[in-house]
């Protein structure tokens, strides 16, 4: 499911997890295994930031001709 | 005669001889006798201390203000006019020297900001998910060097489209312009960066542009600008979303800082972990809580009264107990003053005396008194009558 998400989107999945424990849905019988699928997306997102690049084209367009 | 011409077969020759020698050509000077006609033309001569140049261009080429006085430098073609008259037809003016090109920047400025060009309320923010950027710089300068090493270094996932033109000199306002538009009308970059480093005033002039400025301002996607050092300001800059001290700086704006948010990342997770692990506090509190609240329960219930009642029964014993001794204490009280009142001593003491030995005439008895002992011979016995 994840895996199809941007890294940006899977920051985001991230910060809602983390509101859950915050917020009044917040039960301990739930917090555990969110905290499970939390830390995964965490790994993920960490693994995710240190394969990124970024791609860098150059336009062929000439700008100096009107 | 070779050397004959009918005055326009002359003017037509030495344009064409112009033409060949000298297509273009750049000089720098000051401005004098400037003056609009008709809105449309503008006419002034560029000279120095010995010697001055006509020039012709149209209002519509004039980018930047002029005034005599300033110092410039034009790029146009020579020609003769067909009254014989010498001129260069402008393409291109620009201020050089800080005082001019300082002149002209405060009354474009001033005018620019007039039009509401660079009010804050047009400011766009940069977009949150940055995945297409373009960037318009020269792909030599060490400005866009730093950029693209920032960038690489910070964050990923971003396809930067970058238009390679020049950032300096007479040309380099209108390639930044073709750029502006390729990027507004071909492109889909969320974001346009325009980067040049650091450079002098002069060449950091091209910046002050109107129409660059203008095409700024009109963009449909927002405009960062990372030009020159933290203290150049340009009218490029003023136009833009954002302003961004130099190229890097550009570069640290546009991207968030992948090592920043892995720690950022497992900061949360921790937070989250004590979360529950003072929830768990919690809950055993309120178990904790709801134990004292049965045993204070069971105390009241059953415990108390069991005690209490206990606590009548050794008291009924205990005042058995002390009632029975009270009253032994006083049978032996009694008991004592019953056995102080058959001491002999006190009968003694009262003025009886104690007499020992058999009674009859003759005999000696022993007679004790409360002081004295007496031996004594009966006389005679008889007896009393009662």
């Amino acid at each position: 499911m994840t895996e199809k998400m941007s890294l940006n989107q899977k920051i985001e999945n991230l910060d809602k997890k983390a509101e859950w424990f915050y917020s009044d849905d917040f039960n301990l019988e739930e917090a555990v295994s969110n905290y499970k699928d939390a830390v995964k997306l965490a790994k993920e997102i960490e693994k995710d930031l240190d394969n990124l690049k970024n791609e860098i084209e150059v336009l062929a367009e000439d700008f100096s001709k009107k | 005669m070779n050397n004959s011409f009918t005055p326009s077969e002359f003017i037509a020759t030495v344009n064409q001889t112009l033409e060949y020698a000298y297509s273009e050509v750049v000089i720098e000077g000051e401005v004098a006798s400037f003056k609009v006609n008709q809105g449309k033309w503008i006419f002034f001569d560029v000279k120095d201390a010995e010697a001055s140049v006509s020039c012709f261009m149209t209002l519509y080429q004039l980018r930047m203000p002029l005034e005599d006085g300033m110092k410039v430098m034009i790029k146009g073609i020579p020609k003769l006019t067909k009254w014989g008259k010498f001129s260069l037809t402008v393409n291109a003016v620009r201020p050089v020297g800080e005082g001019s090109i300082k002149k002209a920047f405060e009354m474009l400025k001033n005018k620019l900001q007039k039009e509401g060009l660079f009010d804050a309320s047009r400011k766009r923010s940069i977009p949150g998910d940055l995945t297409k950027l373009g960037v318009i710089s020269s792909t030599g300068a060490a400005g866009y060097a730093d950029f693209i090493k920032i960038i690489n270094a910070r964050w990923g996932g971003i396809r930067v489209q970058v238009a390679h033109t020049q950032v300096q000199g007479v040309d380099a306002p209108d390639q930044i312009i073709r750029a502006l538009k390729y990027f507004n009308e071909k492109s889909d970059v969320q974001m346009i960066a325009i980067l040049r480093g650091g450079g002098s005033a002069d060449d950091l002039s091209c910046f002050n542009d109107e129409m660059l400025a203008r095409e700024v301002a009109a963009s449909r996607i927002p405009v960062i600008t990372g030009i020159g050092h933290e203290i150049d300001e340009s009218l490029v800059d003023l136009a833009a979303d954002v302003r961004a001290s130099t190229p890097s700086n550009a570069a640290e704006i546009l991207t968030k800082d992948r090592r920043e948010e892995k720690e950022k990342l497992w900061r949360n997770m921790k937070v989250v972990k004590q979360a529950i692990l003072q929830e768990i506090d919690n809950a055993s509190f309120v178990n904790v809580d709801k134990c004292e609240k049965i045993s204070r329960g069971l105390m009241t219930k059953y415990i108390e009264p069991m005690i209490s009642e206990n606590k009548n029964k050794m008291m009924r014993i205990y005042e058995r107990v002390k009632n029975g001794i009270n009253l032994g204490r006083e049978n032996l009280k009694q008991k004592i003053i019953m056995l102080e009142a058959l001491n002999p001593e006190k009968v003694l003491k009262q003025g009886y005396a104690i007499l020992n030995g058999k009674i009859s005439p003759g005999n000696v008895v022993k007679i004790t008194t409360f002081d004295q002992e007496i031996n004594a011979e009966i006389k005679n016995v008889r007896l009393r009558n009662k």
